[in-house]
């Protein structure tokens, strides 16, 4: 059903963002808020190629990937010797700034958006086969993001976000590692705004806001952060609640405050009874209760 | 206990009986699909103000037309989805009205929505009509998508011509918002303001966020315009109006329709005093309906309509689509989003009750414009420009 069909491509596309933000804010510890900024430089570079040189979608995707990754480097070196507070600053600068400019530069459409994006995939397998592209880019994103934090440099990303005083001391380049993880992070997102423009054939900047970054926490942080798993949930709860909503068919005086409220009300209600998430560590486990009673 | 029980029974089976002969027409209409008209308009978010007044427009036509008979004998019915003016909840809600409902047809409105959701109905080949938005864009989206309404080269083209012609105002300064309805309307503005014989002095873009506008207007009056057209949204209008006026510039002010509202008149006072609006539907004194449907909502809803002449085209639209559906019953072809598009080619003139005559030409409308000034605290009408 095409319905169900846009509606998982778009939940693969932001399991896809939730999990490269969680390696950068869950396991990297890195506190940013320009994560939407990435998606969109994705989107609009692949989305230009596509318009102005025709390029073949695997090219343009890749190399809106690589954008997003030149200018989280920019970001990352600039910004990175300070962490924190700090940071976070920086990323918002970065975010409104670039923001600013693609809703001013007449090549990127302005305020009106980028329209006009061609269709690579016609037909009646187009919708089937971004289906299979997106849940396979999201399936290699997680695992590729699990495989990483599950190894060896997975353990020393944890020990500098947990400890960076000491792992220094040790001899380890902590700046070095953030700007790889900043990397890596905004890569994965660049690439699903490729995706994003392929899909959607249109893009514009109210897209790419700041408030997209607390959409997005609040996908890593519900599903459970710094867990492989949690974005999926999180990405999964918070695209598909509000739509299976809409099927109840209620009146609109009870459907404007319940869709304006769920997020709050997720968001409550795991801080209180489950602040790992729903993927994290339950603190009720017989071991934890061990430890602490050790 | 069980007597009881059977005799609830019976009642309930002779009132269903009595129901059914007492009311043939509800048997008539349920016999038949009901036509469900798809209209995704932003019910939640800071526009919902004026989306969910336009979906109570469209469910009263809707009323209207199921009272006298429905649309070849099927009832209509309103199926609306929120898209809270974003891009992509529009984008999803067409998906539900192509994927879930198999509607051949949807209405739809705001610029940066109706361009979102432009590829999906040109892709699957459904027939989108805009109903509100008016960035210029719109008629190059696609064979797919029309507009009842007019784009901003109809008002703004004809209210910046009076302005010079009529008004003798050659000196304007124009104010816009920073997003697609600003930019294109404001550029429309000054090449016909332009074309006229007129100067404009200052062209000045604001952020769509903006609350504080004194740079922009010091600026402003520096350039000394003799008229001020401001083009933004109904949250912005009246701060840079009343900003203006506390700076002590008195110059004469226009708009366009989304000011034509109750609420400016309020929150400005006497600075709203003089400000020039465009309607593009008719107003009381010229269409004898609008007045019996205003009072109507206000019975009904208790207050005001949010933008009057946008719900008019709301209404309306109900109206445009019993005259489609109409045209293919005596055609004999079932509704697909080509059997509509020739419908409304092929009849190409709507008398339509609330809005006036509509003419499709092409992939835009041209409409009569109403242009209204406030006076002593109340819109009254200034000329109509055809």
């Amino acid at each position: 059903m095409e319905y169900l069909a846009t509606v998982t491509i778009l939940i693969a596309i932001y399991v896809i963002l939730a999990a490269s933000y969680n390696l950068v804010i869950g396991y990297g510890g890195l506190a940013t808020v320009a994560h939407p900024i990435f998606f969109a430089i994705g989107a609009y570079v692949s989305g230009l190629l596509a318009i102005h040189v025709g390029m073949p979608p695997i090219l343009s995707v890749a190399l809106g990937a690589v954008a997003a990754m030149v200018a989280s480097v920019l970001l990352a070196a600039s910004s990175l010797r300070v962490s924190g507070d700090y940071l976070l600053i920086a990323s918002l600068g970065f975010q409104l700034g670039l923001l600013q400019l693609i809703r001013n530069l007449e090549l990127t459409g302005g305020p009106g958006g980028l329209s006009n994006i061609p269709s690579t995939i016609t037909g009646a397998a187009r919708t089937p086969a971004f289906l299979a592209i997106t849940i396979g880019l999201a399936a290699v994103s997680v695992l590729g993001i699990r495989a990483i934090v599950r190894g060896p440099y997975g353990r020393a990303i944890t020990a500098m976000r947990d400890e960076e005083l000491a792992f220094t001391a040790l001899g380890r380049n902590a700046m070095s590692m953030k700007i790889v993880i900043f990397a890596i992070g905004c890569g994965v997102a660049g690439m699903a705004g490729g995706v994003y423009a392929y899909y959607f054939q249109y893009v514009s900047p109210e897209q790419f806001e700041v408030l997209q970054s607390a959409q997005i926490l609040t996908m890593v942080v519900l599903g459970g952060m710094a867990t492989a798993y949690g974005p999926v949930v999180g990405a999964v709860l918070l695209l598909a609640i509000p739509q299976a909503i809409t099927f109840l068919n209620l009146p609109q005086n009870i459907m404007a405050p319940l869709q304006g409220i769920i997020f709050t009300v997720l968001v409550l209600l795991f801080l209180f009874l489950r602040p790992t998430g729903i993927m994290g560590a339950s603190e009720s486990k017989p071991r934890a209760r061990a430890t602490e009673a050790a | 206990m069980t007597r009881s029980l059977i005799l609830s029974r019976r009642h309930l089976v002779a009132g269903a009986a009595l129901t059914t002969l007492a009311m043939p027409s509800i048997v008539r209409a349920q016999a038949k699909d009901p036509i469900k008209l798809g209209t995704a308009m932003p019910l939640t978010g800071s526009q919902a103000g004026y989306g969910a007044d336009f979906i109570t427009g469209m469910r009263m036509a809707a009323k209207d037309v199921n009272d006298a008979g429905g649309i070849a004998g099927r009832p209509v019915e309103i199926l609306a989805l929120d898209t809270q003016a974003d891009p992509q909840l529009g984008i999803n809600a067409v998906n539900r009205f192509i994927g879930v409902e198999k509607l051949p047809m949807f209405f739809i409105a705001w610029s940066a929505v109706v361009k979102a959701v432009a590829p999906v109905a040109n892709r699957e080949k459904i027939l989108a009509i805009n109903t509100g938005a008016n960035a210029p864009e719109i008629a190059h989206l696609g064979d797919y998508v029309y507009t009842a309404f007019p784009l901003a080269d109809v008002d703004i083209s004809k209210l910046a011509r009076y302005t010079v012609n009529t008004l003798a105002k050659k000196r304007a300064a124009v104010l816009y918002i920073n997003n697609d309805t600003g930019i294109d309307a404001a550029k429309i503005y000054r090449e016909n303001f332009t074309a006229a014989g007129g100067q404009v002095v200052a062209f000045e873009a604001y952020d769509p966020k903006a609350t504080e506008f004194t740079g922009m207007l010091l600026k402003t009056r520096a350039a000394n315009p003799d008229m001020v057209h401001v083009h933004g949204l109904l949250t912005d209008v009246p701060q840079v109006i009343a900003q203006m006026r506390q700076l002590g510039m008195t110059q004469r002010v226009s708009t366009y329709s989304v000011a034509y509202n109750p609420k400016i008149i309020e929150q400005l006072g006497a600075a709203a005093e003089g400000l020039i609006v465009t309607s593009l539907a008719p107003g009381v004194e010229e269409n004898p309906l609008v007045a019996p449907f205003i009072e109507r909502w206000k019975k009904e809803i208790g207050r005001a309509p949010n933008g009057l002449p946008y719900i008019q085209y709301q209404y309306d639209m109900v109206l445009l689509a019993k005259a489609m559906y109409e045209y293919l019953d005596k055609a004999g072809k079932p509704a697909t989003g080509e059997s509509l598009i020739e419908a409304l080619n092929t009849v190409k003139e709507f008398a339509l009750p609330m809005t006036g005559k509509l003419v499709i030409d092409g992939h835009r409308v041209d409409k009569t414009v109403y242009l209204l000034t406030v006076e002593k605290g109340k819109f009254v009408p200034l000329t109509t420009l055809t």
